[in-house]
């Protein structure tokens, strides 16, 4: 049981870091257009 | 009351606005970028009487409202636009006592946008210095706004803006130019065009291309009835309207404002006449670098031997005390000696950060950057690429987007594709291992020779860069040149908050930064060497048990030879293996050649690279150097880490283009993927090129 959860919590571990890696390096957010308020003000 | 204000931080850089800042929020504060935009944004709370909360930007320094860079955009752009979340309902512009008559500009075309706006007069304690005497009343009446008078270093004046900001709404809120004054029957065509909106207002939207509300630069050219002026109009209107406030400006100083020029006492003078020497100048810059790293390998021995073995210790616990399993080696092999090889670090980046803040405190960077120049011109770079090679020192990706302000693109592009060659801190930790092994203890006229080789190779980093933008000078032939301003602020003694808060942000942002992307990579690594394909890996233990059944061996000799094997055939030993006949000319094992392919997501990794891959299997207590000192060649026979390879790696690191984060701030600022790929190629080979010629010499 203890080897089983073990496992579980590696495998946990490898996802989560491989997660973060191809987020932190190959994912590319959008940049925000709107970031001046509310409405439509077209600032830049 | 319970309510939050938004208070916007606004001045001339070399105000003391980050003291101010500092001095109002101390740790409640956090950085951040501009949504979209790469500039900093410094933002914090602060408590203020009443139970009132106030919401306070550091906006980034700026001379005035004419915009030339994207830093001072993002000033224009917040002040001109009340749907903002971060509009400010009180501006504070911080300004200094000795410049107040420049810094009064920004203030007075704040104050006619018609924001509540609070005059800091900050550095209050240097007046008497300099024989500046104020009649604050007077200064209040004419600018029409209430005035605080601050020293950050005496610690006087801050309650005082904070009671003048709890009460910004009794802030009068008066322009201090009649914007029509500048040319009265352009104005009224203009206001009537727009009858609701804030004249000041518009004229910014003309003339700075900035929109706000609902007025944009376009809808004004469509106006039929009103035609905007030429650009050159509009330069002879914007200059006419500087000379006006500054007829304002000196009329108010005229009134407010005596300076006894014999009570000046000014050591400024004569500090300058030895610091910005053509020769002394440059010794006592050597002087310095080289005081300052031997105190930063003298001060930090003792808390990294700490740190080094407390790591080990950690380890060490986890299997003896966490019950046995994968997870539990996971642990112990793999994420705490991964971590371990960041966090041992800490005492050098932090005794680094500490010197460089305190040279920028005192005034004497800019003198440096001042000597620089001198040296920079004659690579065909401008004075500006030195506030980016300088930068460059902490961290290259800072350093490529401080060249925004260089105004010639060819001269930015050089500058962008040299910076990397400075050495930025996450080459620190690679250094700082590699030199502990293989440079001797011994000191040189109590120099330390491991001091000097750390010095020398900051040094060979910045040669490099000068040298790679003459070649690039020459390649790209550079015919235009930008001017070079540098402000020379006075000295000052240290405040010992904005070092100790610069120390703190730099050293959380490095251990941070770098530790997720760390942490990350000793999980795959850990399991990339615990675990690989095949009956070679899967039947090590009899394979090499069978192996040697001859010769006797204790169990905890064969156990090592176990571990040796299955990490061998481990998937990271298959894939080390592959690229060895790549780096073995240069003396490296498929060790090393792992801890190199994986710094490439950050310098620093390699540490913690060679740190998981030595720890996976084995079961002592140990330290990452003593670990890697006890490396041996297997073809040579010899520690694996001596002088040549030692050498080869230090100098493979100070010229390879190792940071893939860097590649991607180059890709956004040149817009294209050749200039980095170029960038990679070039600077890769030509660290190969070095490291190999090193060791064959040396070896």
């Amino acid at each position: 049981m203890n080897t089983i959860i073990q496992n579980i919590l590696v495998v946990t571990a490898l996802v989560l870091a491989v997660a973060f890696l191809v987020k932190k390096f190959f994912w590319t957010k959008k940049a925000s257009t709107k970031s001046c308020g509310k409405d439509d003000c077209g600032c830049h | 009351m319970g309510k939050q204000i938004n208070v916007a931080l606004i001045g001339n850089p070399n105000t003391g606005k980050t003291s101010v800042f500092n001095a109002l929020t101390g740790l409640n504060q956090k950085v951040g970028n501009y949504p979209g935009i790469t500039v900093e944004k410094k933002e914090g709370v602060c408590k203020l009487p009443r139970g009132v909360k106030a919401h306070i930007i550091d906006l980034p320094g700026t001379y005035s409202l004419n915009a030339s860079s994207l830093d001072e955009n993002v000033v224009i752009e917040l002040l001109l636009n009340k749907n903002d979340k971060d509009f400010p309902d009180v501006a504070v512009v911080v300004s200094d006592v000795e410049n107040l008559k420049r810094n009064l500009l920004l203030f007075t075309q704040i104050k006619d946008l018609e924001i509540p706006t609070i005059l800091v007069i900050n550095m209050a304690d240097r007046m008497a210095y300099k024989g500046i005497s104020l009649d604050i009343d007077v200064l209040e009446k004419e600018l029409n706004t209430k005035i605080a008078l601050v020293s950050t270093r005496k610690k006087t004046g801050i309650d005082d803006l904070k009671n003048l900001i709890t009460n910004f709404r009794d802030l009068p809120t008066q322009p201090c130019l009649n914007a029509r004054e500048i040319d009265p029957d352009y104005f009224t065509r203009l206001q009537s065009a727009f009858p609701n909106q804030l004249l000041y207002k518009l004229w910014l939207v003309i003339t700075q291309d900035v929109n706000f509300g609902n007025v944009s630069r376009k809808e004004v050219d469509a106006l039929d009835d009103f035609k905007t002026k030429s650009k050159s109009d509009l330069k002879r209107l914007q200059q006419k309207e500087t000379i006006k406030r500054y007829q304002f400006i000196n009329n108010t100083l005229k009134k407010g404002q005596t300076i006894d020029l014999a009570a000046a006492k000014d050591l400024r003078i004569k500090l300058d006449r030895i610091l910005t020497h053509k020769v002394w100048g440059y010794v006592v810059f050597f002087m310095i670098l080289l005081l300052m790293f031997q105190a930063i390998y003298d001060w930090s021995s003792i808390p990294m031997d700490f740190i080094d073995g407390l790591f080990a210790s950690m380890s060490e616990w986890t299997k003896d005390h966490l019950p046995q399993g994968q997870f539990t080696n996971l642990i112990a092999e793999g994420i705490i000696p991964g971590l371990g090889g960041i966090v041992i670090f800490i005492p050098q980046i932090a005794f680094l950060f500490l010197f460089i803040s305190i040279l920028e405190e005192t005034g004497y960077m800019s003198r440096v950057v001042f000597l620089m120049d001198r040296i920079m011109r004659r690579f065909g770079l401008s004075g500006k690429s030195v506030v980016p090679l300088i930068s460059g020192t902490a961290c290259a990706i800072p350093a490529v987007m401080a060249t925004r302000n260089i105004e010639s693109w060819k001269e930015r592009l050089i500058t962008i594709l040299v910076t990397p060659f400075t050495t930025c801190s996450a080459r620190l930790p690679v250094y700082l291992i590699i030199i502990s092994l293989v440079i001797p203890k011994g000191r040189f006229l109590g120099l330390g020779y491991q001091a000097m080789t750390l010095m020398l190779l900051y040094l060979i980093g910045f040669g490099a860069a000068i040298g790679a933008a003459y070649i690039l000078n020459k390649v790209l032939k550079i015919k235009n040149r930008s001017f070079f301003v540098v402000e020379m602020p006075n000295y000052k003694l240290p405040l010992f908050k904005n070092v100790a808060l610069t120390v703190i942000e730099k050293t959380k942002s490095f251990v941070f930064g770098a530790g997720k992307i760390i942490l990350a990579i000793s999980i795959i690594l850990w399991f990339l060497a615990s675990y690989g394909p095949g009956d070679d890996f899967n039947n090590a233990e009899a394979i090499v048990t069978s192996q040697y059944s001859k010769e006797n061996l204790d169990t905890e000799t064969l156990q090592q030879h176990i571990a040796s094997y299955k990490l061998e055939h481990s998937f990271i030993g298959l894939t080390g293996r592959a690229i060895e006949p790549l780096i073995q000319p240069l003396g490296y094992d498929w060790k090393i050649g792992i801890a190199i392919v994986s710094s490439f997501a950050a310098r620093e990794v390699f540490v913690g690279t060679l740190a998981t891959i030595y720890s996976v299997g084995s079961d002592e207590e140990d330290t990452i150097k003593n670990r890697m000192a006890g490396e041996v060649n297997p073809i040579l026979g010899t520690p694996l880490f001596n002088f040549a390879s030692g050498i080869s790696l230090l100098l493979f690191y100070a010229f390879a283009m190792q940071c893939m984060s860097t590649l991607a701030v180059v890709k956004r600022e040149t817009n294209s993927w050749k200039w980095p790929t170029l960038q990679l190629a070039a600077m890769s080979s030509f660290a190969y090129i070095v490291a190999l010629i090193a060791f064959q010499v040396l070896k």
